[in-house]
């Protein structure tokens, strides 16, 4: 391409000089001109253009030369105006003097230059210097140098070119502008015709010339003159440019003359990157209504160009501009337009795939991703459109044979925007089912791929609160979201382990509490239908999916709580469905095999229970609570979790108020056993303490409201607690449970429990403070001092209180302190 | 005997030409070397004007034995110096042998004189005009001489045919190329296009040579000299198959003369266009052609301002080539491959 293609260093150097020269001769036909001698002037124009003829230079080198020079070319442009202005007979055969000169690089510029001059001052026939110019170039045939000269050919007659015709008025004030003597411009001729004609020969030449870079010098070179190319592309696109400002380019034109005359040049090149970068120069610089009326025609060149071009970019780029416009502007106008649209790129797409068997699998699915992008956006109410592309990709995947498609693969990644499309689109997953391709392409994916693109479902019916209203929808939407509900045959062992699998199927459990029917009925037939997808999902999935099913069972009790009278059967309903909450916990006890989660269900359900007042609402409550306790009794291994368990079992135990006494005690003796047989000591006592609080505080239905306050049962507990505590042969811990025993010991002392005997109380007292002295010293050791002097103040608080008490009124309620474990709500 | 010791009267002599003022001058190269102003004259024009004879000395008796004027076409070949042809040689007696006693003015004519040839400097021959006066005296003649200068005006049709012709070296390159005319005035222009059928060969650039060839003498004797009187590039690069170059070469840049046939039977000046392609090796291929070149009268001067009101439509410098020629193919693409590209062998037959 250019002979001398050494490095940056010498690139610089011979631009160096040939600048040197250009300004030393500018310099010089700037003083002649000065001077008026034109003719001496132009002389040094052409030496200064002799330095155009290099071929030393690299393009980005030449580029900066070209630059320098042009600037002085404008210079002597704005000189011979002006002189024109002064003696119009000095130029009248200037334009034949310059085509004296014999080097045709020099002689050319120049020429433009006169040419340019000439138009600007209204010699001679527009139409006919800018045919005589664009034709006279063909005298270059270097590509680097013919580019550049035809490059300036476009700049110096871009004011000039005809477009509208020119009216009176626009030349008045043309001439209103000139100074006193000039003479006055006459109408131009030429019209935009010859313009469209000057500009597409003017392209096809550039065009020639470009992609004869490619084939010229040797064949190792080839990436770097790709790369040069790529650096003087816009020479080439500037005369699309060119057209696509014509104000008077009519659409007729551009479909009659422009786009055919363009695409022809562009298809015949036969050159990958020219055709890659025309094609898409074509999109961006022309008219939405253009492009709209030349569809067909496009999209067929599109089909002749070379394999190697990425038609995807090409029709991508196309769809989506056409998508937004179409939206944007045509929104109520006429269907027809918008249809043949859709009809047109789909027919046209599927030809393309047709007749490029080397087109890759990604492209396929990204040119899908644009049509259904359109078919979505523009024709919201055509799902068959929508699904007719996607049928049509499911037609080529199959062909191909492929399946497992890798969800972060090339080709993944393309499908995944494809079905996201619908989602963020329709905003509404349920008609996605109305789509029967969607789920059959969606099934080409692999496990993940399937699972992230349910999850993004579920993730837009959170965010657009999608309502599953009927059973359809429910149905619907677990079709859709399968492969997060049930194990897949694709996959992994151990996929269950993931991050992505808990985060899933916690969207999952969000999504159940989208489960919204009309009426109560309708809703539990809804939740228990659900419940029976769900369980088939495998014990990794249950713990996520069921209890959000049994609040919302519980949710649905509470809501019909209100409603005994408007129906019947109310208690027959209500107990119809604490039998299905309990079957689903007995799902999470027995096939997802979990206890804490199940046993918190059934005292929250017994909870619920007890607050609606139903027919035999206890044994509901008996029966939850008696499961809660055996699945403690069972199920629970670690220590610390029997010791939690038991907490909230009392606490829940505490919240009943409906437990007939034959009901409620074996519940609490359970649980005193319970807190007896805790493995540790420790725990023994704490447990204790807690369980002691059921006698004190609970309520049965014979208590008619009332606290049980058995204190005789509390001290016999304390006192077991106590004597246990005394076995604990860890100083610190002992001394821990001696404090809490004394808390326990003085609120029951506060709260009047006169079962209690003062000096058992200080008794306990003298021993904890001869156990302080035994401790080594330690922070903890000082926390614990501290409290137990707190305590004994309190004591000393409580002894004159009661004392009070039993002079004012020996048996008085007062309010109740807090219990002095947190042994309450799950 | 007054003469003899350099007492004698002497005059000179001056040839004043009618209508100095309004006559045409140009320049031409002298035996000096130098250009020199010559006035223009056309064939069949009168050559006519005043000699002054002026006396050097006042009041001294300037004696003679006749005074003549001559016109004279003269041709000379410079390797034969004393063979000078008069083609033309007219003489008008202005005086008969006497004396002159004051400055004296003959006025002379020669009425409508043939000037068949062109004025022409070449390399090895020279054909010149020049008025000669003569005052003869009894030791030495006084003379005087002035050259004139002759154009040959021609006219040739307009419609003359143009050059049209396919050349090619087998499937190496293979053009065709066609100029408007083959007969040119001086003035003129030489529109016309190169048109590529096949290209091998990595072309450097293209241009456009006008040779001059002087031919003088006859038989064995038979000097002929050749020089590139004008260079101009037509294209630079390398073109495909299918390219179409057009060419347009004003010869008013150049110092032409007509061309000439056999002038006096002695010499012959003949034009050729040369299309020279050069490659990136330097190498040349190339293509004569013979083109008549001829004078033709001036344009009447157009006052400049004069049509205003008249829209120009044309103006000089974009003459087009116009001439209808054969339909050629759509250029090629030039991404095909060279080998696939081929022409039959019939068709570059024609081969320069």
């Amino acid at each position: 391409m250019y002979d001398n293609p050494g490095n940056a260093t010498d690139q610089e150097k011979f631009l160096d000089q040939s600048i040197r020269v250009v300004k030393a001769e500018s310099f010089e036909m700037k003083r002649c001109l000065d001077k008026g001698k034109t003719m001496d002037a132009l002389k040094h124009a052409l030496q200064m253009l002799n330095e155009m003829r290099t071929s030393e230079l690299s393009p980005k080198f030449y580029y900066r030369l070209y630059m320098d020079t042009m600037h002085e070319l404008q210079c002597l442009e704005v000189n011979l105006i002006q002189e024109f202005s002064q003696e119009p007979s000095k130029l009248s055969n200037l334009y034949e003097c310059v085509q004296y000169a014999s080097a045709i690089i020099p002689r050319l510029y120049l020429l433009v230059t006169i040419g340019g001059v000439f138009i600007k001052c209204g010699l001679g026939s527009r139409k006919e210097i800018l045919k005589d110019l664009v034709e006279m170039c063909r005298g270059v045939q270097h590509p680097l140098r013919g580019l550049f000269l035809r490059n300036y050919l476009m700049q110096c007659t871009r004011s000039v070119l005809p477009d509208f015709p020119e009216t009176e008025e626009m030349l008045l004030s043309h001439n209103s502008t000139l100074p006193k003597g000039t003479p006055q411009l006459k109408p131009r001729d030429g019209t935009v015709e010859d313009t469209i004609d000057f500009v597409l020969i003017n392209f096809g030449e550039m065009n020639k010339l470009w992609v004869r870079m490619q084939h010229q010098g040797p064949s190792k070179e080839k990436e770097k003159r790709e790369k040069d190319r790529l650096e003087l592309r816009i020479l080439v696109g500037t005369n699309l440019v060119r057209l696509a400002q014509l104000e008077a380019l009519t659409e007729e034109m551009y479909v009659r003359d422009v786009l055919p005359s363009i695409l022809e040049q562009i298809v015949s090149c036969r050159d990958t990157i020219s055709q890659e970068y025309l094609m898409e120069c074509v999109i961006q610089v022309f008219a939405d209504d253009f492009h709209l009326a030349t569809l067909n025609e496009f999209l067929n060149a599109c089909g002749q160009l070379q394999q190697e071009v990425n038609i995807k970019i090409l029709l991508i780029a196309l769809v989506d501009r056409l998508a937004l416009y179409t939206n944007s502007s045509i929104e109520g106008q006429p269907a027809p337009t918008k249809m043949q649209l859709f009809e047109i790129f789909s027919e046209q797409a599927t030809n393309l795939i047709k007749n490029r068997p080397d087109m890759p699998m990604d492209d396929i699915v990204a040119l899908h991703v644009s049509l259904v992008s359109l078919a979505v956006k523009c024709y919201p109410d055509r799902l068959d459109y929508a699904n007719m592309t996607f049928l049509g990709l499911r037609q080529v995947i199959e062909e191909k044979g492929i399946t497992d498609i890798e969800a972060f693969g090339k080709v993944g990644r393309e499908l995944t925007k494809l079905l996201n499309i619908p989602i963020d689109e329709y905003k509404n997953v349920l008609r996605l089912s109305e789509l029967p391709e969607y789920i059959k392409v969606m099934n080409y994916f692999d496990y993940r791929g399937q699972c992230n693109i349910a999850a993004y479902m579920v993730q837009n019916m959170l965010e657009q609160e999608t309502i599953l209203r009927h059973q359809e929808d429910v149905d619907a939407a677990f079709s859709l979201i399968s492969a997060l509900l049930k194990d897949q045959e694709k996959q992994p062992e151990s996929s269950h382990e993931t991050e992505e699998f808990a985060d899933e199927q916690n969207l999952v459990a969000r999504l159940l509490h989208l489960i919204r029917a009309d009426d109560v009925d309708s809703q539990f037939l809804l939740l228990n239908s659900a419940r029976k997808v769900l369980g088939e999902g495998g014990r990794h999935r249950l713990r996520y999916t069921l209890p959000p099913i049994i609040f919302e069972l519980y949710r649905l009790v509470l809501q019909f709580a209100d409603m005994k009278d408007e129906d019947e059967k109310w208690d027959a309903k209500i107990r119809k469905m604490f039998v299905c909450a309990m079957g689903t916990i007995g799902a999470l006890v027995s096939t997802a095999e979990l206890a804490e989660l199940p046993m918190k269900l059934y005292l929250n359900g017994a909870i619920t229970a007890d607050r609606v007042p139903f027919e035999d609402n206890h044994t509901v409550v008996y029966e939850f609570v008696s499961k809660a306790l055996s699945i403690l009794e069972d199920d629970v291994v670690d220590s610390r979790d029997r010791v939690r368990c038991l907490q909230l079992t009392v606490g829940t135990l505490l919240k009943t108020t409906h437990l007939p006494e034959e009901n409620w005690q074996p519940l609490a003796n359970q649980a005193v056993l319970a807190a007896a047989k805790m493995f540790k000591k420790p725990d023994q006592v704490r447990s204790l303490v807690t369980v002691a609080s059921l006698y004190w505080h609970g309520e049965t239905l014979e208590t008619n409201g009332e606290k049980m306050r058995n204190g005789k049962k509390v001290v016999d507990i304390l006192r077991k607690s106590a004597k246990i505590a005394r076995e604990c042969l860890e100083p610190l811990v002992q001394q821990q449970l001696f404090i809490q025993l004394l808390s326990a010991y003085i609120y029951y002392y506060e709260d009047k429990c006169t079962e209690i005997n003062v000096d058992h109380i200080e008794e306990l007292i003298s021993r904890t403070q001869d156990n302080a002295v035994q401790l080594d010293v330690s922070a903890e050791a000082d926390n614990l001092e501290k409290q137990l002097g707190e305590a004994i103040h309190r004591l000393q608080l409580a002894k004159i209180d009661v004392a009070a008490s039993q002079v004012a009124s020996p048996r008085t309620e007062p309010d109740l302190p807090q219990p002095p474990s947190e042994n309450e709500g799950l | 005997m007054a003469m003899l010791f350099g007492f004698g009267q002497s005059a000179e002599i001056q040839i004043r030409l009618s209508n100095e003022d309004s006559r045409k001058v140009v320049k031409a190269r002298g035996d000096d070397g130098n250009l020199h102003d010559n006035f223009l004259y056309y064939d069949g024009e009168s050559v006519t004007g005043t000699v002054h004879i002026n006396l050097k000395k006042a009041n001294h008796k300037f004696e003679h034995q006749g005074i003549r004027i001559e016109f004279i076409g003269q041709i000379e070949v410079y390797y034969d110096r004393g063979n000078q042809q008069d083609f033309i040689s007219l003489t008008r007696e202005l005086a008969r042998p006497g004396d002159l006693t004051q400055n004296a003015q003959f006025p002379f004519e020669f009425n409508n004189v043939e000037k068949p040839f062109e004025t022409y400097m070449g390399t090895n021959v020279k054909l010149r005009y020049f008025l000669r006066v003569t005052v003869i005296r009894r030791l030495t003649d006084l003379t005087k001489e002035i050259d004139l200068v002759v154009h040959a005006l021609s006219s040739y049709p307009d419609n003359d045919k143009s050059i049209k012709m396919e050349v090619g070296i087998e499937d190496c390159l293979h053009i065709e190329f066609e100029y408007n005319k083959n007969k040119y005035h001086l003035q003129d222009v030489i529109v016309g296009k190169i048109y590529f059928l096949l290209v091998r060969i990595k072309i450097k650039y293209m241009e456009i040579a006008i040779l001059k060839t002087e031919i003088v003498g006859s038989g064995p004797n038979t000097f002929k000299e050749s020089e590139t009187v004008a260079k101009f590039e037509i294209m630079d690069g390398a073109p495909v198959r299918g390219e179409s170059i057009p060419i347009r070469l004003f010869l008013a840049g150049y110092d032409l003369a007509p061309s000439m046939r056999d002038v006096g039977k002695k010499f012959s000046v003949k034009y050729f266009l040369n299309l020279v392609l050069i490659d990136e090796e330097d190498r040349r291929y190339f293509k004569q052609q013979e083109v008549t070149l001829w004078r033709k009268a001036d344009k009447v001067m157009r006052r400049p301002g004069s049509d205003d009101e008249e829209p120009q439509t044309s103006i000089p410098g974009t003459q087009k080539f116009t001439a209808p020629s054969i339909e050629h193919p759509k250029p090629e693409s030039p991404r095909s491959d060279p080998k696939s590209g081929s022409t039959s062998p019939d068709d570059n037959s024609d081969s320069s």
